[in-house]
């Protein structure tokens, strides 16, 4: 999306909407004026290599980290700015899938798709156990409600994390690389589930993710990061077809290019041969 | 010179830094207490795991303690020729310093350690970030019931090792070296006062928010690696330890 593009959209059509945002840590600075808009109800990749910034961006969005300077709007709301028990209430309208899936390793599956509910709602148990059953039954582990995290496989742990994510039914998903160590099956399954969740809830997604052909497959729309800015955005097919080599070598996965595939080093010969150790 | 100054000054502030982070955070934790206190079954979850699970260790240890109690009183008593107050000095030994100060140290490394580890993990694990993403807040779901499971389970478990200790004296005192039975009880009944059981029960309290706050400050803010857990670990241990012992005197040097 260009910016002329991006500000035609009516503001209140961005659900997240990030401005000259500038970002540091540990003396390194990690966003130089991102800009950045989502859609609701969309899919929305975040891509980059790594080191980029990707699930730091996340971070800003969902609040477990402030700015240092610029917005982080979401659902018109400045992130940065809002006291926790305002940042409470934003976060009950969003899930987040971590990378890892982030169980409660002294819950089993059920306890630990129902946490949310127990947490924040005084509901039945009979509704509890159907609200539990539904969301495990959408996620195909309906049958795994009795097992401990440390008995699941990953792709399953990060299906449970899933059920827990919506169980509480968000407007807002965010995945935080959710493809990685995945086998082909689980793969296809999470992939799948990203994009029906989205459409069967209503849900705008915001899927973290450096699998340029998973992520195409199912995103709505694409942003590439490098260098602490927005490199490129539009439709994954779009992206793909680029002329700009930065976006090209992302895309293609070629080892060399804009990003070298050497780390910046002394002269080889003069290295290997001269004095210079180091 | 001067850099070992510099260092010096700067290891200083480094320490006042970290003891004001640590008031700050056990101000909090007595400031949710009361909120804490509502949700009662994940409290008592938490006094099984610091307590029912320390118990073997603290009743052996106890008895060991209590065992040798019994031979060395005796013996120095002996000198005196005043054996029969086997049981005064082991019960007076026992109840106000050894059973709490000793309980506190084996509590340290027994629960506190597990404490650190499991806080510090699920930090590791993102478990305590997911928590903030669904809104829960960590400190009130998982670190409170945590430290109250802890400070609670202190003075139990200091009666206990106290209990058995004196069961150790006696077995070895009065069934070993020879000790009047009769002497033995009846003398521990009239010496041992309630101020010194209260004595007792003060400090395990003391040591048991000390212990539990050190254990779950550590864990909750450890660096989320396998070093950084371990390294909360031993902090867990050697801090606790080291404040148990300077906390024992002075509420000694108050109560006495």
């Amino acid at each position: 999306m260009t910016e002329s593009q991006r500000d035609r959209v009516a503001p209140d059509a961005r659900i997240v909407r990030v401005r000259g945002l500038h970002y540091a840590a540990g003396g390194r600075s990690i966003f130089s004026g991102l800009d950045l808009d989502i859609a609701p109800g969309t899919v929305t990749a975040i891509m980059g290599p790594s080191g980029t910034g990707k699930t730091t961006l996340l971070r800003l969005i969902t609040g477990q980290a402030r700015a240092d300077r610029g917005e982080v709007l979401v659902d018109g709301q400045d992130v940065g700015r809002l006291d926790r028990p305002s940042l409470y209430r934003l976060r009950r309208r969003m899930g987040m899938l971590f990378q890892n899936g982030a169980l409660l390793t002294d819950l089993d599956v059920f306890e630990n798709v129902a946490f949310p509910l127990r947490e924040h709602a005084r509901l039945p148990e009979s509704l509890v156990h159907h609200l539990v059953l539904t969301k495990l039954h959408a996620v195909g582990l309906r049958g795994a409600a009795g097992l401990m995290p440390n008995e699941l496989s990953g792709g399953m742990a990060r299906r449970v994390a899933l059920a827990r994510a919506i169980v509480m039914d968000p407007e807002i998903l965010v995945y935080d690389e959710p493809f990685v160590g995945l086998d082909p099956i689980s793969l296809g399954v999470v992939l799948r589930l990203i994009r029906e969740l989205n459409d069967a809830l209503g849900i705008t997604s915001i899927v973290v993710s450096h699998d340029v052909r998973e992520i195409a497959a199912v995103a709505d729309a694409a942003y590439l990061l490098s260098g602490g800015k927005v490199v490129a955005s539009g439709t994954p097919a779009a992206l793909a077809d680029s002329d700009s080599a930065e976006v090209r070598q992302f895309m293609r996965g070629l080892p060399d290019g804009p990003v070298p595939f050497h780390y910046p080093a002394p002269d080889y010969a003069g290295q290997l041969f001269g004095d210079e150790l180091t | 010179m001067k850099r070992l100054a510099h260092e010096l000054a700067e290891r200083i502030g480094d320490s006042l830094v970290s003891l004001g982070r640590y008031t700050l955070f056990t101000l909090r934790l007595l400031a949710e207490t009361p909120r804490a206190l509502l949700r009662f079954r994940l409290v008592v979850e938490q006094v099984h795991n610091a307590g029912a699970l320390s118990l073997v260790i603290i009743m052996l240890s106890g008895l060991f303690v209590g065992m040798v109690l019994g031979l060395q009183g005796f013996d120095l008593l002996e000198r005196f020729g005043s054996e029969d107050s086997l049981g005064t000095a082991a019960a007076l030994g026992l109840v106000k310093e050894l059973g709490p100060v000793v309980t506190a140290l084996l509590f340290a490394g027994r629960a506190g350690t597990a404490l650190a580890s499991e806080l510090g993990l699920m930090r590791a694990t993102d478990q305590l970030s997911a928590m903030e993403m669904m809104a829960v807040d960590p400190v009130r779901r998982v670190v409170m019931p945590r430290f109250l499971g802890g400070v609670f389970s202190m003075p139990l478990l200091a009666a206990v090792f106290s209990m058995i200790g004196i069961f150790g004296a006696q077995l070895v005192g009065v069934q070993l070296m020879g000790v009047d039975p009769g002497q033995f009880w009846s003398q521990m009944r009239g010496a041992v006062e309630h101020d010194d059981v209260l004595e007792g029960v003060i400090k395990s309290c003391v040591f048991g928010v000390a212990c539990s706050a050190i254990a779950v400050y550590e864990g909750y803010h450890s660096i989320p690696t396998a070093e950084g857990v371990g390294r909360a670990t031993t902090r867990t241990v050697v801090i606790s330890s080291v404040v148990v012992l300077l906390l024992d005197y002075m509420l000694t040097a108050v109560m006495l």
